[in-house]
């Protein structure tokens, strides 16, 4: 270490940080809230489970899980559903962009409706699209994953996952209920946003595009 | 520097499993690092406040995803600093770091380490004031590595930069601190 770097440390050693408060009080509430989360869902799937009235998943329902704005059900029988445009309940093609991508990146077309902003992109030659969803809005929109359709945890945001494989029924609700076949998709959450990709990529190159978007 | 208690890895393995007794001794030995390192990123006590206690609570919820064996110190810091540098980025005053007051003027309680003998009250102040003027990027790595005594390796992964980029950051620093301190 020269001296300079010595002086660094010994100047270290003099600075003045303002008081902080004890943290765990500050803390310690808010891990007990996620401790309860698994009750708050449970209230959810009813909830949910009536405004969606989608009878085969209702009634067969093997893992419930929850990701910011989306709710995730395992089920052993899809609700029927056919393929559908990407652009299918996003709200008006719009001009103007809704959302920031990074350099490089450009988009085809942008939508936005309360709560929700996406823009439609191509990425390594796929179409790939992208939506924010604001807030906590527990039931924005809801996922049916059959048995053969792969669902892991992957690292990104604050939590994320990954889901490939057989398509899964994405179903939303705008009045009355709608549905659509989607493919392989990433989700995950970030600060109160829930960030959500879908196309025809490998798990590597969404989360690249992923990591380039939310950097 | 805060000491990492010895059952460390117990502690965090039972917090994985969702003890919040054993979360609570690792939120007590961290949180002040965790304040300070919040701290000289943001600039505001309020937001370093905010950060910390952000960053303890992300840090709970990715717990699972926490390598059994790496360090805890530079993840846990690396939620930390990202929590802070988002706040540093909204709107708000930013304070400089200042020296102790005691510092400044020697009251004789204490007699001064043989790092602080080292510097007179002038140079102190000259030695800050020259951190202070450095870019950013170069003067968050200052502070991490040397005031707040972070390894090079932790200072990389508390900012998400390689190793590398940390080595060049801080000679381009201390160049800077020369040319201008000395």
């Amino acid at each position: 270490m020269t001296e300079l770097e010595r002086e660094l440390v010994a100047l270290g050693d003099e600075l003045e940080y303002p008081v902080a408060r004890e943290v765990w009080p500050q803390v310690s509430p808010r891990l007990q809230r996620r401790r309860l989360w698994p009750a708050l869902v449970a209230v959810a799937v009813v909830a949910l489970g009536i405004a969606f009235a989608v009878p085969p998943a209702r009634s067969a329902i093997l893992k419930f899980f929850h990701i910011g704005s989306v709710s995730v059900e395992q089920v052993q029988t899809l609700p029927p559903a056919q393929t559908r445009p990407f652009s299918t309940g996003l709200g008006p093609k719009l001009a103007r962009p809704t959302v920031k991508l990074p350099a490089g990146l450009t988009a085809t077309a942008y939508y936005a409706r309360p709560g929700l902003m996406a823009a439609v992109l191509r990425y390594r030659g796929a179409r790939v699209l992208y939506a924010e969803l604001r807030g906590d809005q527990m039931g924005f929109a809801k996922k049916f994953v059959g048995p053969t359709t792969h669902i892991e945890e992957v690292r990104l945001g604050e939590f994320g996952i990954w889901l490939s494989g057989a398509p899964h029924v994405l179903a939303w609700d705008r009045g009355q209920v709608q549905t659509r076949l989607a493919g392989n998709v990433l989700l995950w959450l970030d600060h109160d946003v829930t960030y959500r990709l879908e196309g025809d990529l490998s798990e590597r190159q969404m989360l690249a595009l992923a990591r380039q978007i939310t950097r | 520097m805060v000491g990492r208690p010895l059952d460390e890895s117990e502690l965090i393995r039972r917090a994985q499993r969702g003890d919040t007794h054993a979360y609570e001794e690792l939120v007590h030995a961290y949180q002040g690092i965790a304040f300070r390192t919040a701290y000289v990123v943001a600039r505001n006590a309020a937001d370093a406040e905010e950060a910390a206690q952000d960053g303890f609570v992300k840090a709970w919820r990715a717990l699972g995803r926490f390598r059994e064996g790496a360090p805890f110190r530079p993840w846990l810091l690396r939620i930390v600093a990202n929590e802070a540098s988002n706040r540093r980025r909204s709107a708000g005053r930013r304070a400089g770091l200042v020296l102790r007051a005691a510092a400044e003027e020697p009251s004789g309680d204490a007699a001064p380490s043989p790092e602080a003998a080292l510097l007179t009250a002038e140079r102190r102040a000259t030695l800050l004031a020259a951190v202070e003027e450095l870019p950013e990027e170069q003067r968050d790595v200052v502070a991490l590595r040397y005031f707040l005594g972070l390894s090079e390796t932790e200072v990389a992964e508390t900012l998400a930069i390689p190793p590398g980029t940390v080595k060049s950051r801080t000679a381009r620093a201390l160049e800077r601190l020369r040319e201008s301190y000395d």
